[in-house]
This record gives C-alpha cells, sequence and structure tokens, in this order.
C-alpha cells in the first residue's frame, strides 16, 4: 500500500546571488563588525510552499497545475524527498520514481548503452537489473545502432527517446512526472502517450505537473492548483481544453 | 520528532544509506575513468603511462640538481608523486563534486555522501594503476622487502579513509562558497612545495619538526615509508589516527546539520 501524506508542509528556498555565495563576502562580514551585513549578508528568501496539507492514497492520479515560478517543480521534489521541508512533515510510503528533467544522470561521453546502465543505478537498479532493461529500451527507442555512440552525438530528440525510455522501465508505486513532453516527433509522442498510460495504471500514486491541459484532463482524476506556494483542490472544470 | 542526536542524525544516516550502495558508486567511479580517456588508444593505461613519464623525467632531473643517489632517491620520489597525485586531485577536485552532479541531485532521491565516495573510489582506482610504476621501480632499483611492507595495507587504509572525510567536508563547504574550488586550486601548487614530496622529511636538518607540523607529511609518510620497506615512526600512525578521528567527528557534526541545505545550494 502506497502513501503520500503532506502535514502544512512549508519549504522556504534560499537563493544565493554571487555575493551570498562568496566566501568574501562572509568574511567581509566579520571584518566590517555587520556594518554592510544589511547588503551583503542578505540570502534571499523564497517560500515556495506554504503550509501544503493533502494525502494521497492507492488509485491517486494528481494533474499540478499552476503558472510558472508557482511551485509545482518544487512541491514535487518536496515529494521525492529532494527538498526538505522548513516545517510540516512529509509522510512517504513505497517506492518511488521521479521524471523531472531531461539529461539527468546522463554522461555526454558515454554509449547509449553505458547510459542505460548509469541511470539504471542512479534509480537504484542492480548492474544485473539494468541489463535487463535493454531490450526494452532498444525496442521503445527505436535508435538501434545509435545506441553504441556517445550520447553527445545525439539528437536533442535522440536523447530524450533514450531519458523517457530508462524513466519510464520501472514500475514505481509512487511516480512523478514534471512536464517532459513537447519534443521528439509525432510518432515518438504517440508512442510516448501509450507508455504513459500504461505506467499510469501500474502505479499506485500518480502526480504529474503540465501546462497542458488536456494530457491532465486525459491522465489525471484530481488536480491541484498551486498559487503563490498555497495549494488547493479544484475541478476538472478549471482546465480549459 | 524525536532529538536529532549526533549518532541518528541525518548525516550519519546518509553516510550508511551511501555505503549501502557502494557498488552503485564503484561502478560510476570506474565508468568515470573510463570515460574520461574514451577516445584514447590507451585508455586508462595514460594514467600509469603518465606517472612513469613524470617519475623518469623528474627523477633523473632532480637526481642530477640535488646530487643525491639515484638508487633512494627514484624510488622516494616515485612513491612521493604517486601519494601526492591522489592527495592534490582529491584537494582540488572535492570542491565542486556537489556542484557537478546537481543534475543528479536535483532529480533523484539520492544519498549526497554517494558523490564524494564515488570521488574518493576513482581515486583509488587511479592509485592502483599508479602503483604499478612504482613496482617496476622497485624491481629495477632493489628495493628491499622486508615485513615492514606490510604495512603498506594499513598506511593506504589510513590515507584513503582520511581522504575520505577530507573529500567529504571540502564538498559540503564547496557546494556553499563557491570560492573554496578556486582558493584550494591555488594552494595545491603551494602545498607541493612544503609537503616532502620531492625529499623526505629526513633530509632536512634543521626544519624537520616543521615539516612534520603539516598533516600532508602523514598521510604522505604513513604509505611512503613501508612502500620504502621501512616502518615509518610511531607520531606518524599517531597523527594519521588522530586526524581520522577528529576529522570524522567534525565533518559528520558539520554534514548532520548541513546534509538537508545541499540541494537548495547546487
Amino acid at each position: 500500500m502506497a502513501k503520500l501524506e503532506f502535514r502544512n508542509v512549508t519549504v522556504q528556498y534560499p537563493i544565493y546571488s554571487s555575493r551570498g555565495m562568496s566566501l568574501r563576502n562572509q568574511l567581509l562580514r566579520i571584518s566590517t563588525g555587520g556594518r554592510i551585513e544589511a547588503e551583503a549578508g542578505k540570502i534571499q528568501m523564497v517560500t515556495a510552499l506554504k503550509d501544503v496539507s493533502f494525502c494521497l492514497n492507492d488509485g491517486d492520479s494528481i494533474g499540478l497545475i499552476g503558472h510558472n515560478g508557482a511551485g509545482k517543480t518544487t512541491l514535487l521534489r518536496t515529494m521525492a524527498g529532494i527538498y526538505t521541508p522548513i516545517s510540516g512533515e512529509v509522510i512517504c510510503q513505497g517506492s518511488l520514481a521521479t521524471v523531472f528533467e531531461i539529461g539527468a544522470g546522463m554522461d555526454a561521453e558515454l554509449s547509449g548503452y553505458e547510459n542505460i546502465i548509469r541511470m539504471g543505478l542512479l534509480m537504484g537498479m542492480t548492474p544485473e537489473e539494468a541489463e535487463s532493461k535493454i531490450p526494452d529500451i532498444e525496442e521503445f527507442t527505436e535508435l538501434g545502432n545509435f545506441l553504441q555512440l556517445p550520447v553527445r552525438t545525439y539528437s536533442s530528440g535522440m536523447t530524450m527517446r533514450l531519458m523517457f525510455a530508462m524513466a519510464t522501465s520501472i514500475q514505481p508505486e509512487i511516480l512523478l512526472i514534471d512536464e517532459m513532453f513537447g519534443t521528439g516527433d509525432s510518432e515518438f509522442q504517440h508512442k510516448a502517450h501509450d507508455r504513459m498510460k500504461s505506467l499510469i495504471s501500474s502505479s499506485k500514486i500518480f502526480v504529474f505537473a503540465s501546462h497542458s491541459h488536456q494530457l491532465l484532463r486525459e491522465y489525471c482524476q484530481r488536480i491541484f492548483l498551486l498559487e503563490h506556494g498555497t495549494l488547493r483542490e479544484v475541478g476538472h472544470e478549471a482546465l480549459n481544453v | 520528532m524525536a532529538k536529532t542526536s549526533f549518532l541518528n542524525g541525518p548525516g550519519i544516516k546518509d553516510i550508511v544509506e551511501s555505503l549501502k550502495r557502494i557498488r552503485i558508486a564503484l561502478y560510476l567511479a570506474w565508468s568515470d575513468t573510463k570515460a574520461r580517456y574514451k577516445r584514447s588508444v590507451l585508455g586508462p593505461l595514460w594514467l600509469t603511462l603518465g606517472t612513469a613519464v613524470g617519475v623518469a623525467g623528474l627523477g633523473w632531473l632532480w637526481s642530477e640538481l640535488l646530487d643525491v643517489d639515484r638508487t633512494t632517491f627514484i624510488p622516494s620520489l616515485t612513491a612521493g608523486l604517486i601519494i601526492w597525485q591522489i592527495l592534490a586531485s582529491s584537494l582540488t577536485e572535492s570542491a565542486p563534486t556537489f556542484v557537478r552532479q546537481s543534475n543528479v541531485i536535483r532529480n533523484l532521491k539520492l544519498p549526497y555522501f554517494l558523490h564524494p565516495l564515488q570521488l574518493v573510489l576513482r581515486q583509488f582506482i587511479n592509485f592502483a594503476h599508479n602503483i604499478v610504476v612504482f613496482v617496476v621501480v622497485a624491481i629495477l632499483l632493489q628495493v628491499p622487502v622486508t615485513k615492514e611492507t606490510l604495512m603498506v595495507i594499513p598506511g593506504i587504509a589510513l590515507l584513503f579513509l582520511n581522504l575520505t572525510w577530507i573529500t567529504l567536508i571540502i564538498a559540503i563547504f564547496g557546494a556553499r562558497f563557491r570560492d573554496i574550488e578556486y582558493l584550494l586550486a591555488s594552494l595545491v601548487p603551494l602545498l607541493f612545495f612544503v609537503s616532502p614530496v620531492l625529499y623526505r622529511p629526513s633530509y632536512l636538518k634543521i626544519s624537520a619538526t616543521i615539516i612534520w607540523l603539516n598533516p600532508l607529511t602523514h598521510l604522505i609518510e604513513v604509505v611512503r615509508s613501508p612502500l620504502l620497506g621501512v616502518l615509518p615512526p610511531w607520531y606518524v600512525y599517531a597523527a594519521c589516527i588522530g586526524m581520522l578521528v577528529v576529522g570524522w567527528a567534525v565533518t559528520i557534526a558539520v554534514f548532520n546539520t548541513r546534509c538537508h541545505r545541499i540541494a537548495y545550494w547546487v
């Protein structure tokens, strides 16, 4: 049984300017006895999520909507346990997989095959498990002999195919996806769509952040709207097609 | 929430989780090493060859300049250079560890210590390639093999266990303060000359005590002396074990409080 619960979660995000990141300014703060502290020591804190609570159980599929910068990616990363909230509690039970940024964990110098193993390991597989995914990925990506070439020679569409195939090759209980469609040719879009469908039906909890209301309508039963870090549930009527 | 103490803090949990994945770290370290020499014919053998060329050139030059006996100088220099390479690249590559892995850190839930661990394992792979050069030199110049030579094994263990905490703590601060990377890059060449790489601490008549104040001296000697068939003085072990205990304690204390912030820093 999978479960994902947020209890009054607040996430604050420090934005370090080049000034804040530099040791010189930290030293200056000490040596000037705080005289310029007001300026040099100021670290912008962004409250990305404010007092967010919800509880997801088996069978929930959630669509996340909101403007750019509303906190969708931060929410997904907090769900995944990458960001730790400053207050509140995140309870996560069940195996979890994330599909966030394209190209995460790939090494451009290594071949497609080597990257399959590499990413598989990063996703928590054993080398044998990762190797067993190869036939499936060969078939899905249709990259053929290109898989023997270094990833740096790939076009962005090809990298995307490999990345998507890899990310969707596991069967997690909780699946978190950040907007990642839009690249790839139409044939690939179609294949990706089918694969997504089967993945969603096999995972127990599914959270999908997207600007495509059409996809959200198709994949998700419940819709969460994020506005300036606060979350509320809205009905499907909030989606315009 | 239970009060987090030193031993069940998030940093300790992270380290335990990373060690469970040591196979992954080892695989990635090896594939990184291969990737670096991907398009070269000799591949990682360049590690060995590069050291061999350096030793041959520097050995000849410095033994002429310093006017010392080659059969004692060249083995000592070889061992010194091999250990120095490990120390220098640990110091310079540690600071950007988390920053370079930022796309992994921000996208996959993995323990943080996995990345410094991978770096240390890569250093170990380099070391294993380089030590071949020493073996060849030792055979050619008939370096005595005694029962003290066995002390190489605890020596290497002490060196790498110390490097692990050094790498981790530099990686943490390097993620927060981006200047550290450049600071270390400019300090390391200087450290080369104040550390006994080209010379042995015993070569220095007056200032030998000063050279022992340099912690790197102990890390070098704990491996080099046994390689040359001599037991290092007791205080080398005392210093290495002392650094190990204090270093890890400080690093874990820092890691416990900072480990949740790293994702925001990179």
